[in-house]
């Protein structure tokens, strides 16, 4: 692995403007390789939701820079990834946000293929996806209103591997299910993005779960950082 | 997505320049006036004067020399406010007179009326919120403000004024009918304005008094051994904290009001002033008018400001546009009553619309009969169809004024804080001072009437489709879509938009009576729709000269004016869950009540 796929250098984030300007993130730098899993820990409101934005192209950081396959992603109050957005793909923490409630789980990813990977089969994707996500076909033809919480959080995993990402953010994927759906959800997770060669950046609170990553990067309150 | 929201400092300085900017507009175009009227004005000023003088370029070249209005509209406008500001307001294109002394006795005429008008309302109010302050004191259950308020509020001014005129002047015969010569002739006109004023503060008041009433401090207070009048007057200074921004509105409101008052009753006030130099197209009177007018307004925006401070102890965050008053009610009945209203119009719809509006063809004035439900008017027309056809002339024009109010909110809402300041003058200008603006410089029609009309319905629109889109553009699903590789555009159109139109349709819906009633008032003051176009405001005028002849002529259009009423008031109460009222919600999403919407 010489290349990461994902670098991110010194990037912090603020929120508000002026004089209630208000640093959320410290400036945090790690970087990971294709198939390579890393745990995002911290306390509460250290920052890991917002650092999972940043790196989904959702939010511009306040400083630093973020690469993604050592193109340039997101710079200083700035998003250039618009070009690449397949690359990196997202399961939040609330499964619904991944999905249009009016679109059933099939038009939701078929509309993702068909702008952000035009001319690829819709079908054999989907096939492939709901497969590596344990997702039932037979459930896609439903809402995401009409599913359980694990089944909309294994929908949402396939959304998300749908498009082929070369990095996975997934920000507390599991704290909304009951303990045994989550343990039986995290191990379907770590076992996809072994066989797909996905990167996969895990935000989580489960030291467990931690564990069973490559590394974990801590994220402490918002004057310090640092890599274990 | 990035910037999307603005940081503060940003935001008050757009809203600051967007403020400060509107208001200059305002006073340039205030002095521009005369450029802005679609009549050459100097060729209006020779008509009006020299009507044997040929309108020769040398002529009319002459004449704008002599009026000030060469070098354009700028110059001109500079020139009128230094004039202003050394106290000349110029001289009456038409009698060639000086304005000053005509407009300020005028305004002294409409101070004094609404002075009266004020007692009224004040009486009105403390009647209606004596039950409220008293449960509030006994410490027991809140309850809507009654049927009462709710009645009270229901006619519009010039609606109340038309029917106090019939039944006590004509039919009664208790006070005089028209002018102002005396205590007896300010009775009625100061009923009429007070009442519907009195109404919606006592309802607006009341309801805060007993939100107020259920507050945690009222019974510490009155466990530390507190006395009723501590009490009581800690609850009234809460109420009227919370409802400050809304009796401001309310009183500007009766500036409008009285504008129809006086011109119904014939007082030489300055409604009337203004309405007299609309028609004739006087235009530098209009301005002095409208001056004044404005003037009074920013008094009672300051008096408010200033109440609003010794009551809260502070300045206006910035950027709060005052929400409209709310109406509470029980939600059965307003249903009940919308429906009943709705159904008796479309009666009079199904049964009149087959019938011509138009042709002349009964005995002028002939009483109601089996064959002529609603009698015929003094042209002989059958006013069945007329008041039909009305329905359609003025209910048409409402629909489309909100969807356009609609369609514009969206778009200010999106361009987000640069709407603030005009948005703020809009929301204080009455509708018919509006409308005298514009029938003066374009001249009376539907098209103007629904244009001032609109003026004043965009900003609650506008409010409340910046805090839909908000709240659409928070939602989780539609932060994501740009991971499905959605372009700003699409998520906007496909996902923003349809989640922010049924409610925001649904809001225009709940305006449509109130918006309905302010374009029959224009009409009624001979500012909107023209004869012979069947229209409910201007069949009222038309009908109120022949009330002692034939009482009919006034009561079907007034009939169908009434229904309207009590429609818009029940659809405004119509929103409130029936089971548990939620209190204080700084809301700009509910529909002004006919009071003040209305005139
Ligand atoms: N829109 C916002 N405006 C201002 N501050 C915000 C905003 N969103 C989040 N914050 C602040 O940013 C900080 C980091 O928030 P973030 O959501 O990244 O925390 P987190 O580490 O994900 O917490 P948790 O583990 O509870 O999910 C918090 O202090 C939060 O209060
Ligand atoms: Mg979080």
């Amino acid at each position: 692995m010489s290349r990461a796929v994902l670098e991110v250098a010194q990037v912090s984030a603020t929120y508000g403007r002026g004089a209630k300007e208000r640093q959320v993130l410290a400036p945090t730098t790690f970087e990971i390789s294709a198939g390579e899993s890393i745990a995002v820990v911290g306390a509460s409101g250290s920052g890991k939701t917002t650092l999972a934005e940043m790196v989904l192209g959702l939010r511009a950081p306040s400083s630093g820079r973020i690469n993604v396959q050592g193109h340039e992603w997101a710079a200083p109050h700035k998003l250039v990834c618009t070009e690449r957005r397949r690359l990196v793909q997202g399961v939040p923490q609330d499964p619904a946000a991944a999905l249009v409630p009016r679109w059933t789980i099939r038009q939701s990813m078929a509309h993702a293929i068909a702008r952000l990977l035009p001319g690829e089969s819709a079908e054999h994707l989907i096939a492939q996806a709901t497969e590596l996500a344990h997702f039932d076909p037979a459930l896609l033809g439903r809402r995401p209103s009409q599913l359980s919480g694990g089944q909309a959080q294994r929908a949402a995993l396939a959304r998300a591997l749908a498009v082929r990402p070369a990095v996975l953010v997934a920000d507390e994927p599991t704290s909304a299910l009951d303990p045994q759906t989550a343990c039986a959800v995290s191990a379907d997770l770590l076992a996809t993005i072994a066989l797909s060669g996905v990167a996969l950046l895990l935000v989580t609170h489960d030291p467990q779960l931690a564990a069973r990553c490559s590394r974990t990067v801590r994220i402490c309150a918002p004057t310090q950082s640092r890599l274990n | 997505m990035k910037n999307r929201r603005p940081g503060g400092r940003q935001n008050k300085l757009l809203s600051l320049v967007s403020r400060l900017l509107s208001g200059v507009v305002l006073l340039l175009i205030a002095g521009a006036l005369p450029w802005l009227s679609r009549t050459d004005p100097a060729a209006a000023v020779l008509r009006a004067r020299y009507a044997e003088l040929e309108p020769t370029p040398e002529a009319l070249a002459a004449i704008r020399e002599q009026l000030g209005l060469d070098g354009g509209p700028l110059a001109s406008s500079l020139r009128w406010w230094s004039a202003v500001l050394r106290g000349d307001l110029g001289n009456s294109w038409v009698s060639g007179a000086e304005i000053g002394p005509g407009v300020w006795q005028a305004v002294s005429v409409s101070a004094t009326l609404t002075a009266f008008a004020i007692i009224v309302a004040l009486l009105v109010t403390s009647c209606l919120i004596a039950p409220a302050a008293v449960r509030a004191l006994r410490g027991l259950e809140h309850r809507g403000s009654g049927p009462v308020g709710v009645a009270l509020t229901a006619l519009p001014e010039f609606l109340l004024a038309s029917i106090l005129l019939v039944i006590v002047s004509v039919q009664l015969r208790w006070l005089p009918p028209y002018g102002w010569t005396g205590l007896e002739t300010a009775i009625l006109p100061a009923l009429a304005l007070g009442i519907p004023a009195g109404g919606l503060l006592g309802r607006l008041l009341a309801d805060a008094i007993s939100g107020a009433g259920e507050e945690p401090w009222v019974n510490v207070w009155r466990l530390a051994g507190a006395g009723a009048p501590v009490i009581l007057s800690g609850v009234l200074r809460r109420a009227a904290a919370t409802t400050i921004d809304q009796l401001g509105l309310v009183f500007i409101g009766l500036l409008g009001g009285a504008v129809a008052v006086e011109q119904v009753f014939a007082i030489p006030g300055l409604g009337r002033y203004l309405l007299g130099s609309a028609n004739a197209q006087d235009i530098p009177a209009l301005q002095a008018g409208v001056l004044l007018m404005a003037g009074a307004a920013v008094l009672i925006g300051t008096l408010t400001a200033l109440a609003r401070r010794w009551l809260r102890g502070g300045p206006l965050p910035p950027g709060s546009l005052p929400p409209a008053p709310e109406a509470r009610g029980d939600g059965r009945i307003a249903r009940f009553t919308a429906i009943i209203t709705c159904s008796a119009l479309l009666a009079i719809l199904a049964f009149g619309l087959p019938r011509d509006p138009y042709a002349i063809e009964h005995q002028r004035l002939a009483a109601p009969s089996l064959f002529l439900p609603f009698g015929a008017d003094s042209s002989g027309r059958d006013l069945l169809a007329r008041v039909a056809h009305g329905t359609l002339g003025t209910i048409t024009p409402a629909v489309l004024i909100v969807l356009c109010a609609i369609i514009i909110g969206l778009l200010l809402a999106v361009l987000g804080d640069i709407s603030r300041g005009p948005a703020e003058i809009a929301n204080a200008t009455p509708p018919i001072l509006a409308g005298v603006i514009i029938a003066a410089l374009m001249g009376p029609s539907v098209g103007g009437a629904a244009l001032a009309v609109l003026w004043v319905t965009w900003p609650p629109l506008t409010a409340h489709a910046a805090s839909l889109i908000d709240e659409a553009r928070a939602m989780g699903h539609i932060r994501w879509l740009p991971l499905a590789g959605m372009s700003r555009f699409e998520i906007f159109t496909r996902h923003i938009l349809p989640a922010t139109l049924p409610a925001l349709l649904r809001h225009g819906m709940l305006r449509l009576p109130g918006v309905a009633l302010a374009l029959a008032a224009l009409g009624f003051l001979g500012l909107g729709a023209q004869p012979p176009m069947p229209e409910w405001g201007l069949l009222l005028a038309e009908g109120i000269g022949y009330v002692e002849r034939a009482p009919w002529t006034t009561l079907t259009p007034a009939i169908a004016l009434v229904l309207t009423s009590v429609c818009a008031v029940a659809v405004a109460g119509m929103r409130r869950a029936p089971q548990k009222p939620v209190r204080a919600m700084a809301k700009t999403a509910e529909p002004a009540p006919a009071g003040i919407s209305g005139a």
